[in-house]
């Protein structure tokens, strides 16, 4: 990434290679929605290209691009929020948009895997989030107390309250 | 009796997730496995909590399309054109300037207006010098777009010659005409299993899909199985093969799932597959 910094952009390719399934999957899953998932992550890089000059090189790529992240998914939410406010017809939209998405990932689920994405769904976002990052992006409680601006032992107990919230919704029937 | 087994319950409660992932010290989780006969509710969570850690551990991870590298890599190609132009429009603009200087000993009004003409010189120059350029592209895309519906002997001509990201678009443009029982099936296997870059690979992958009606796809995608070394075709090919229910994949499947050189992910996705095709 310093490199990506002083201007040699051919070197955000690796980073691109190697982190891009890993963020899309982390938008994915929080906003529950493919196309989402995949403007979010293009936005990342954009902002990576746009803010390289931000790029401290003593600090991790990975916690950089993850805080990124979780910015842009702030700022979608908010809009979000704000459209949801100003017209509920969106909710509309939204629903074609994921349609389309769906053609070519619909090969993949299996009703198994609808039933834990819809149980994810339904837990508060904050949840979701630490679910997301500790289960599927292989964080760490070091890592993610990091990101979230908290201790290990506090992420702990925040995950481990998420499990036990997932597992209420997920065998509530 | 009851009230204190609800509170010690309710106090063991909060132990479980850490007790079912084995990160609870020594005494505590020996107090939780004393428990645990006498408790029927905080056995059923226990249960529970380890159907669900599994199955978070099977959830597949999502696979993002390709159009998603594609637009990065444009985007990318964009940014570095942006490093570039600010150096070279700086060249052409010197000579026009002096010329400007030298009309501004007429008078203002005049003045005024040969330097508009001045301005207007040094856009339109600029102008073509980005023009040239970027023209390359601009010529590369519209022949891409032009051969709008090629002959599958064309397209094969074409993929020689075109990159990578020409490629991808010459691919994903052929299957939308393309009826099954086409020879652009053969020129899509060839791509998938001889192209350079694993992006093309993967937007062939794609392209077959949507001919998979025709019996050589099912027939080239198996065989390509044994082929691809890219982590990310080989998730699409095994995805694939599932999906379109080919059983004579198994063999290959199951080699795959063997081979050392595939990353774990791959022979997880494999071994996943061969559980649903037979």
């Amino acid at each position: 990434m310093a490199a990506v910094r002083a201007d040699d952009l051919d070197q955000l390719v690796p980073l691109f290679e190697r982190y891009h399934g890993p963020l899309f999957n982390y938008l994915t899953r929080l906003t529950n929605d493919r196309e989402t998932g995949e403007d979010l992550t293009q936005t990342v890089f954009e902002r990576i290209l746009k803010y390289r000059s931000s790029y401290q090189p003593t600090q991790p790529f990975k916690a950089w691009v993850y805080q990124m992240a979780r910015n842009v998914h702030a700022d979608y939410w908010q809009r979000q929020q704000k459209l949801r406010a100003a017209d509920a017809d969106v909710e509309d939209v939204e629903r074609t948009g994921a349609l389309r998405g769906a053609a070519f990932s619909q090969m993949r689920v299996s009703n198994h895997h609808d039933d834990l994405h819809e149980a994810l769904n339904l837990l508060p976002a904050p949840q979701r989030e630490i679910l997301v990052l500790n289960r599927f992006q292989g964080f760490g409680y070091e890592e993610i107390g990091q990101l979230l601006g908290c201790t290990a032992e506090a992420a702990r107990v925040k995950a481990h309250r998420a499990l036990q919230a997932l597992r209420k919704i997920y065998f509530a029937n | 009796m009851k009230t204190p087994e609800l509170s010690a319950c309710h106090e063991l409660e909060t132990l479980l997730p850490a007790y079912v992932e084995r990160s609870l010290p020594a005494a505590e989780a020996q107090r939780v496995a004393a428990h645990l006969p006498t408790c029927l509710s905080c056995q059923l969570q226990v249960t529970q909590l380890r159907a669900l850690t599994d199955d978070l551990d099977a959830a597949l991870p999502e696979v993002p399309r390709t159009a998603l590298r594609a637009n990065f890599m444009a985007l990318l190609e964009q940014e570095k054109q942006l490093l570039k132009p600010a150096v070279a429009p700086a060249a052409p603009v010197q000579p026009e300037a002096k010329e400007a200087k030298m009309v501004s000993m007429w008078p203002t009004a005049l003045a005024n207006g040969w330097m508009r003409i001045a301005a207007s010189i040094v856009l339109i120059a600029a102008g073509v010098l980005l023009g040239r350029n970027l023209s390359w592209k601009d010529g590369e895309s519209s022949s891409v777009a032009t051969n709008a519906k090629p002959a599958p002997a064309e397209l094969a001509q074409s993929m020689r010659q075109a990159s990578a990201s020409d490629r991808i678009q010459l691919v994903s443009n052929t299957s939308k005409q393309t009826e099954p029982g086409d020879p652009t099936v053969q020129v899509l296997l060839n791509t998938l299993n001889f192209d350079a870059s694993p992006n093309v690979r993967l937007a062939a992958c794609e392209a077959l899909y949507r001919l998979r009606e025709d019996p050589q796809v099912r027939e080239g995608l198996v065989h390509s199985l044994s082929i691809q070394t890219d982590p990310n075709v080989q998730i699409t090919l095994i995805d694939m093969v599932v999906a379109m229910r080919v059983r004579r994949a198994v063999p290959q499947l199951e080699k795959l799932s063997k081979r050392a050189d595939a990353l774990p992910v791959v022979r997880a996705q494999a071994e996943a597959g061969i559980g649903k095709l037979i």
